[in-house]
């Protein structure tokens, strides 16, 4: 059977109702999960994988991919419209998502986070058809000295989401990274900084933590002078994006894509730290770089299309070498075994059909994630209506439910207050919450990586220079950190002649 | 008429029936919640949701199945052992949780006996492998290179007190290895996914570990199989057993999970479970599911499942006493 056959029959076996229905109610269970704070794109899947047992293996996996989709873009409503990602990968959708909504620029924030995620999501998707093979044989090439570098470079972007002072940014990166060490030690089993308590042996969880950082903060804040703003409601308008705006932001949606791309094709990385690399270098182009951070619509389109990058691309390493790239790929993964399929080279070969079949509906997933994401908007832009002393009860509401739902315990609604007390005092004192949250994210990697390179070495440092790819990341590091302290130095050359004058 | 105010009285008795063996069997009257300490997605969370698949052919009430995680399972399973007896909490014991970990780790916040256990509803076995291009086509191999260069060999696990940690010098010590921790170096990753890969991409020399997590790689000529721990060959899998290589001793070193509760576990709750889990192992749809995942789905009684548990604990702290592998 030639490819061509091949397609013919795989497209008899999309074209039928029960699994072009399955993908559409897929992205809207997605869209809808992900939009809930504290349910994130992995919950919705692992809770809708025992539905897909009893369905054919193609309109199963269909299902959950679609969940998978929408998930990943759903997480940008909360994080715009009431500064609370609704899932990990829209964490640096916030940035620059709520000031706009502060400003009354909700609904524009919202369209262009759609256009983003759909434009990376077909980027992706083509990636992972066209290019899955070359794809995963680059990423099966990153071993642990490669990951340290990788995520050494990554920690640039400290800098590029730091706001005005780059000393604030490196007190709250140290804040995250110290939170981010207690827990287990990855190579000996011994406990770091648990203080005898149990819960905290697995370490800090990441939702509650996030919730936290950024929405109890505000709620905080709202406490203390409930007053302020009384009355004022955050005004959705009738902004549209128009295609001059648009036109702006394609290249940071162009770059965020990209970038998501590798980052989903190697595995264990994941939408959060891709999202927050393709923000950062998405400001590196831009002219309107200052206004980063500030509201700023290239920052929504940038991190959006970095988070969405990873949703086609992470399905490379897994069908290409039948290797998980994360969890909600590893719920996939455990939704073919029990159909009996087993992703990998083999089944290219043994069940070429149904490959071709998933390649096709996974790219209609981008035309339900647009249709369906369109509706979202305008369902909830009435958040945006409610005033201020309903929205914050039920939203302080949904992030105790959601603190407790990730795994069921009272512990991480603590962690979720004790955090957003240390968020409120970064947030009176200047002190940018995103430096935080990175290293909370990179921080482990970084270590954990840098252990087992040097386990591999037997302790000599050459490891880190073994590959090309490792060249690569230090000169790419060494530019980054060249650019961030040359910027330093004009900034405060400039004041300088200016008071001269 | 008469034949109708018969049939009315024997309705009448059989609801008086129905409704006083009701009454008698209390257990079980609301959802039952089962723990998997481990992550949605992975091998004990499939089991699970394999076995409330078909709970409602056997069991009256719904499974509600939790993922408590952490810890490398500790936190989930601490949590089981802290909960009320009354059968509501049950859940999903495993090698890593109820052997290994009590095995080696000392700052555990429970032991294998805070447990009663309704027994062993499946075992996987286990795999030893290495990369094809590591030139290592052998056990014998593999051992020969150990004791050439020492401390150069690595094999990877899903982190320290996972099963795949103990399985490397397990299988090293059996072949003749001594001071076995010494010889290789433990390469630990977060997750058995990411402990093969590693193997496949050559950062990480042998893994041994569950055959489902191996199978696709060994399939598609990826990883080179040395050694299974049935007793029989695995099917798509080109090694020797264990015995045919004369170490009959590492048939204990299988996967396995299993149903349990509290120490005091209710007798009620107990017995419903036996019966239950005697059910659910002899249901084809379930053995099918299990088996498509590289399962063998048992039928063990709840002494042979604690005598089987037992057995796999003492061997196992055996090893960590002899080679110092106990983590403090």
């Amino acid at each position: 059977m030639n490819a061509w056959d091949a397609a013919y029959w795989a497209f008899q076996t999309i074209a039928q109702p029960e699994a072009v229905a399955a993908l559409a109610l897929g992205v809207v269970i997605g869209v809808i999960v992900g939009a809930i704070p504290g349910m994130s794109a992995t919950m919705g899947v692992a809770l809708t994988l025992p539905f897909t047992f009893s369905m054919e293996p193609l309109v199963g996996i269909l299902l959950l991919l679609g969940v998978y989709k929408g998930g990943i873009f759903g997480g940008s409503i909360p994080a715009i419209l009431i500064k609370t990602p609704g899932t990990p990968a829209s964490s640096c959708t916030v940035l620059d998502g709520h000031p706009l909504a502060e400003r009354g620029e909700a609904g524009k924030a919202l369209e262009m986070a759609l256009y983003a995620s759909c434009i990376a999501d077909v980027i992706s998707n083509l990636a992972l058809i066209l290019f899955a093979a070359w794809l995963a044989a680059f990423a099966l090439s990153f071993g642990p000295p490669e990951f340290f570098t990788l995520i050494l470079f990554s920690l640039t972007i400290i800098a590029g989401v730091s706001g005005d002072s780059l000393t604030k940014g490196l007190i709250s990166a140290g804040f995250g990274l110290l939170a981010a060490t207690v827990g287990l030690d990855l190579v000996y089993g011994t406990d770091r900084f648990i203080f005898g308590q149990t819960e905290l042996m697995a370490g800090l969880n990441f939702i509650p933590v996030l919730i936290g950082l950024f929405a109890l903060p505000e709620i905080l804040a709202y406490l203390r002078r409930p007053t302020e703003g009384v009355g004022k409601v955050m005004d959705l308008g009738r902004h549209h994006v128009t295609w001059r705006e648009f036109r702006r932001c394609l290249r940071g949606i162009g770059l965020g894509s990209v970038i998501g791309v590798v980052m989903g094709a190697i595995p264990g990385i994941g939408g959060a730290p891709s999202a927050f690399l393709a923000y950062s270098e998405a400001r590196r182009i831009s002219p309107n770089r200052d206004r980063f951070g500030k509201g700023e619509l290239e920052g929504v389109a940038a991190s959006e299309a970095g988070n969405n990058g990873v949703a086609g691309a992470t399905l490379i390493p897994l069908l290409a070498l039948g290797v998980p790239g994360d969890v909600i790929t590893a719920v996939i993964l455990g939704a073919f075994m029990v159909h009996g399929l087993r992703p990998g080279p083999i089944m290219f070969q043994q069940n070429i059909i149904l490959v071709y079949a998933l390649f096709m509906g996974i790219l209609l997933s981008s035309v339900f994630l647009f249709i369906t994401g369109k509706i979202a908007i305008r369902a909830f832009r009435r958040v945006a209506d409610i005033p201020r002393s309903i929205l914050y009860p039920s939203v302080l509401a949904l992030c105790v439910f959601g603190a407790y739902a990730i795994n069921n315990t009272m512990f991480d609604v603590l962690v979720m207050f004790a955090t957003g007390v240390l968020g409120y005092f970064m947030m009176r004192t200047g002190i940018p919450a995103a430096p935080f949250l990175i290293a909370f994210i990179l921080g482990p990697m970084l270590e954990d990586n840098f252990r087992q390179a040097m386990l591999m070495s037997q302790g000599s440092f050459t490891i880190f220079l073994r590959s090309g790819i490792t060249w690569f990341f230090w000169a790419a590091t060494a530019l980054s950190i060249g650019l961030i302290v040359r910027r330093g130095l004009g900034r405060r050359r400039r004041p300088a002649t200016a008071g001269g004058d | 008429m008469t034949t109708r105010r018969a049939m009315l009285a024997a309705a009448a008795t059989a609801l008086l029936i129905a409704a006083g063996a009701g009454a008698e069997a209390a257990y079980p009257e609301r959802p039952i919640t089962l723990i998997v300490p481990y992550g949605a997605g992975g091998a004990t969370d499939i089991a699970a949701r394999n076995m409330t698949a078909v709970t409602p052919k056997y069991i009256p009430v719904p499974i509600l199945v939790v993922n408590k995680t952490g810890a490398g399972g500790a936190t989930g399973t601490a949590f089981v052992a802290n909960a009320a007896a009354d059968g509501y909490t049950m859940m999903v014991a495993r090698v890593g949780s109820h052997t290994v970990n009590p095995a080696m780790k000392a700052n555990l916040p429970y032991s294998i006996d805070d447990f009663r256990y309704v027994g062993v509803f499946e075992i996987n076995p286990v795999v030893c492998a290495t990369s094809p291009n590591s030139g290592i086509d052998s056990m014998e191999a593999l051992i020969a290179a150990v004791k050439a260069r020492p401390g150069e060999i690595t094999y990877s696990s899903s982190g320290v007190g996972s099963m795949l940690h103990l399985a490397g010098v397990l299988v090293l010590d059996a072949f003749g290895v001594e001071n076995a921790t010494q010889m290789v170096t433990h390469l630990p990753f977060r997750g058995g996914g990411e402990a093969a890969r590693q193997v496949v991409a050559g950062n990480a020399t042998f893994i041994c570990t569950n055959s489902s997590a191996l199978m696709g790689h060994i399939q598609s000529g990826a990883l080179k199989p040395l050694m299974v721990t049935t007793k029989e060959r695995l099917e798509g899998v080109d090694a020797p057993t264990a015995a045919e290589l004369g170490k009959p001793e590492l048939e204990v070193l299988v996967g396995w999970s299993g149903i349990a509760g509290p120490k005091d576990l209710v007798d009620e709750a107990y017995e419903a479970w036996v019966g239950w889990l005697g059910q659910i192992t002899k249901d084809a749809e379930f053995k099918e599911r299990m088996g498509a995942l590289g399962s063998i789905v048992v039928s063990m009684t709840p002494e042979e499942s604690v005598q089987f548990i037992r057995h796999q604990y003492e061997v196992f702290r055996a090893l960590v006493d002899k080679l110092g592998m106990r983590v403090e």
